[in-house]
C-alpha cells in the first residue's frame, strides 16, 4: 500500500486503535503509531488524536511533547483529535487535572444529563462542516461523560443534545477538526466521514489560512 | 436524540462461535469475525463477545479474535468472560475491544472498576450483572450464574456506578434462554436505581419483547443472542419492530 498521505496516530497508550487505523488507511494508505507526542507530529501531513481513555492519563502522556505538538498544530498542521482527543484540543477538563493541547479556547466539562455517560447512537444537528456535507451523519457512535465548551461558538460546525444538554459534535478552526463521536465506531458512515476528512485534507482545505 | 440499541452477544470458546444445545452440550456456529461483520451489515448497533472458554489458553485466543474483528468491525465491540483486573481491561481494550464487561471479578474485587475507570475512563467499563429473583428482590450470582452471593441486584448495581461503571448489563437468570420475555420489573429497578445506561439481557423470544425492555422496562438497549443465532428472527426484523414502536433506532439502509 503507498503512502497517499502521510498519517500518524498519536497513542497515548489507553485504547483500541485498530479499527481507526482500518478506517483512515483507505484513504491515507499506512499509518504511522507514535507514541512520543513531539515525534508525532514531525513529517507527517495528518495528526490524529484518537479518542478512548480518561483526560488525567492522557494528559500525563501528552506532557513531555505538549509544547511542540501544540505549537505544530498552531502552525497549522491538520489535525483530527476524536472524542476524548477532541477533548485534549482544549485548554481543561472537569474530569481530571492536566494540561490539554488550549489550541482551542474553551474548557471540557460534565455532561449535564440524566444519563451519563452518553453511550450509543446519536444523530448530528445543524450542520455546516464541510466534511459532514461530504459525508452525510446519520446517527453516529458516542460514548463521553464529559462535552467541550468552546469558548467562541462559532468553531462549531455540527450539534448533539443528550436529555437536553446541547454540546458540540464537531468542531471546526482552520486546520483543527475535533469530533465527539467515534466515526470509526459509526459503521460505514463513519469511516465514509473520515475519508471526507483526509480528502479536505488532501486537497488543501482542511489546511487553508494555515502554514 | 439517542436512539435505543439492539445488541447482538455470542458466546465465544477457544475462538470460535459456540451455542449451547440444551443446556448441555456445545455446538460450533461459526467465525466470530464473520458473524460480526455479519451482524452490523444487518444493523446491530454493538457486538458483544462474552468468552465462555474454562481456560486460560482458550481465553487467550480470544484476544487475537478481538484484533481480527476490530480490523472489519466498525460498530463498538465489548468482551466480557474472565476479565480479572484493571491490566486484563487494558490487555482487551488495546487488543480491539471499545468496552470490557466485568462480572466476578467486580464482586470479588470492586476497585477493578475503579482503577479501570481512572484509567481507561467509565465510558469502556461495564459492570455485567447476572440476577436471580429471590422474594421480592434479586440476588447477584457470579461465576458464570452459577454462585448465589449476599448482594442485592439493586444495591449492588449502584455500587458498581459508584465505583466507576459506565454502564450495567443486567441479565436475568431466571430468563436467560426462556424466550418469555426479559425481567421487567428487574430492568425497571435497576434502570430507575442507576444515572448510567442499562442493557437488558436474558429472555428475547421475539421482537416485542426487545420493544418491552425498552419502553416498559426503561433499558437503553437490549441484548439478543439465540432468537438470532437459531434464525428465530433477523436484527433487521428486531429493528424494524423498534422503529415501528415510534423508539429512536438508528436506521441502516
Amino acid at each position: 500500500m503507498d503512502a497517499l498521505l502521510r498519517c500518524t496516530v498519536f497513542d497515548y497508550g489507553a485504547g483500541n486503535l485498530h479499527s481507526l487505523v482500518k478506517a483512515l488507511e483507505p484513504a491515507t494508505g499506512p499509518v504511522r503509531i507514535e507514541t512520543d507526542a513531539a515525534a508525532a507530529v514531525h513529517e507527517t501531513d495528518l495528526l490524529v488524536l484518537p479518542g478512548v481513555g480518561a483526560f488525567g492519563l492522557a494528559a500525563e502522556c501528552l506532557a513531555a511533547g505538549r509544547d511542540a505538538m501544540r505549537a505544530a498544530i498552531l502552525d497549522g498542521l491538520p489535525t483530527l483529535g476524536i472524542c476524548l482527543g477532541m477533548q485534549l484540543l482544549f485548554a481543561e477538563s472537569e474530569e481530571a487535572p492536566g494540561m490539554g493541547l488550549d489550541v482551542l479556547p474553551g474548557r471540557v466539562t460534565r455532561l449535564r444529563a440524566q444519563r451519563v455517560p452518553q453511550i450509543g447512537w446519536n444523530t448530528v444537528d445543524d450542520v455546516t462542516d464541510p466534511a459532514a456535507r461530504e459525508a452525510p451523519l446519520p446517527a453516529v457512535y458516542y460514548a463521553n461523560g464529559f462535552v467541550c465548551r468552546p469558548v467562541d461558538v462559532s468553531v462549531v460546525t455540527g450539534w448533539t443534545t443528550h436529555d437536553g444538554d446541547r454540546f458540540p459534535a464537531i468542531v471546526r478552526r482552520g486546520a483543527t477538526v475535533g469530533v465527539q463521536f467515534h466515526p470509526e465506531k459509526s459503521s460505514a458512515a463513519g469511516v465514509a466521514f473520515v475519508h471526507a476528512i483526509v480528502h479536505g485534507v488532501a486537497r488543501g482545505t482542511l489546511s487553508q489560512g494555515a502554514r | 436524540m439517542l436512539t435505543r440499541r439492539l445488541v447482538v452477544c455470542l458466546d465465544v470458546q477457544g475462538g470460535r462461535v459456540v451455542k449451547g444445545v440444551q443446556f448441555e452440550s456445545l455446538r460450533d456456529v461459526g467465525d466470530p469475525v464473520a458473524l460480526a461483520v455479519r451482524y452490523e451489515r444487518e444493523g446491530a448497533d454493538e457486538i458483544v463477545f462474552l468468552d465462555i472458554s474454562a481456560s486460560a489458553e482458550a481465553r487467550a485466543t480470544l484476544l487475537d479474535v478481538a484484533r481480527r474483528t476490530a480490523e472489519r468491525l466498525f460498530v463498538p465491540l465489548t468482551i466480557g468472560g474472565g476479565v480479572r483486573t484493571a491490566d486484563d481491561v487494558g490487555r482487551a481494550l488495546r487488543a480491539g475491544a471499545d468496552k470490557v464487561s466485568i462480572n466476578s471479578a467486580a464482586v470479588a474485587t470492586p476497585e477493578i472498576l475503579t482503577e479501570s475507570a481512572y484509567r481507561y475512563g467509565a465510558q469502556c467499563v461495564v459492570a455485567s450483572i447476572d440476577a436471580k429473583r429471590d422474594g421480592d428482590r434479586w440476588r447477584v450470582y457470579v461465576k458464570g450464574g452459577k454462585v448465589p452471593t449476599e448482594l442485592d441486584a439493586v444495591a449492588w448495581a449502584c455500587e458498581c456506578v459508584r465505583r466507576g461503571a459506565g454502564e450495567i448489563l443486567l441479565t436475568s437468570i431466571d430468563r436467560d434462554g426462556a424466550r418469555t420475555g426479559y425481567d421487567l420489573p428487574l430492568t425497571r429497578a435497576i434502570a430507575d436505581a442507576v444515572c448510567v445506561p442499562v442493557v437488558a439481557s436474558g429472555g428475547a423470544g421475539e421482537a416485542r419483547h426487545v420493544v418491552d425492555a425498552i419502553t416498559e422496562g426503561g433499558a437503553d438497549a437490549a441484548l439478543v443472542a439465540g432468537i438470532l443465532h437459531d434464525g428465530v428472527t433477523t436484527v433487521r426484523a428486531l429493528k424494524a419492530a423498534m422503529q415501528a414502536a415510534a423508539l429512536p433506532v438508528r436506521v441502516t439502509v
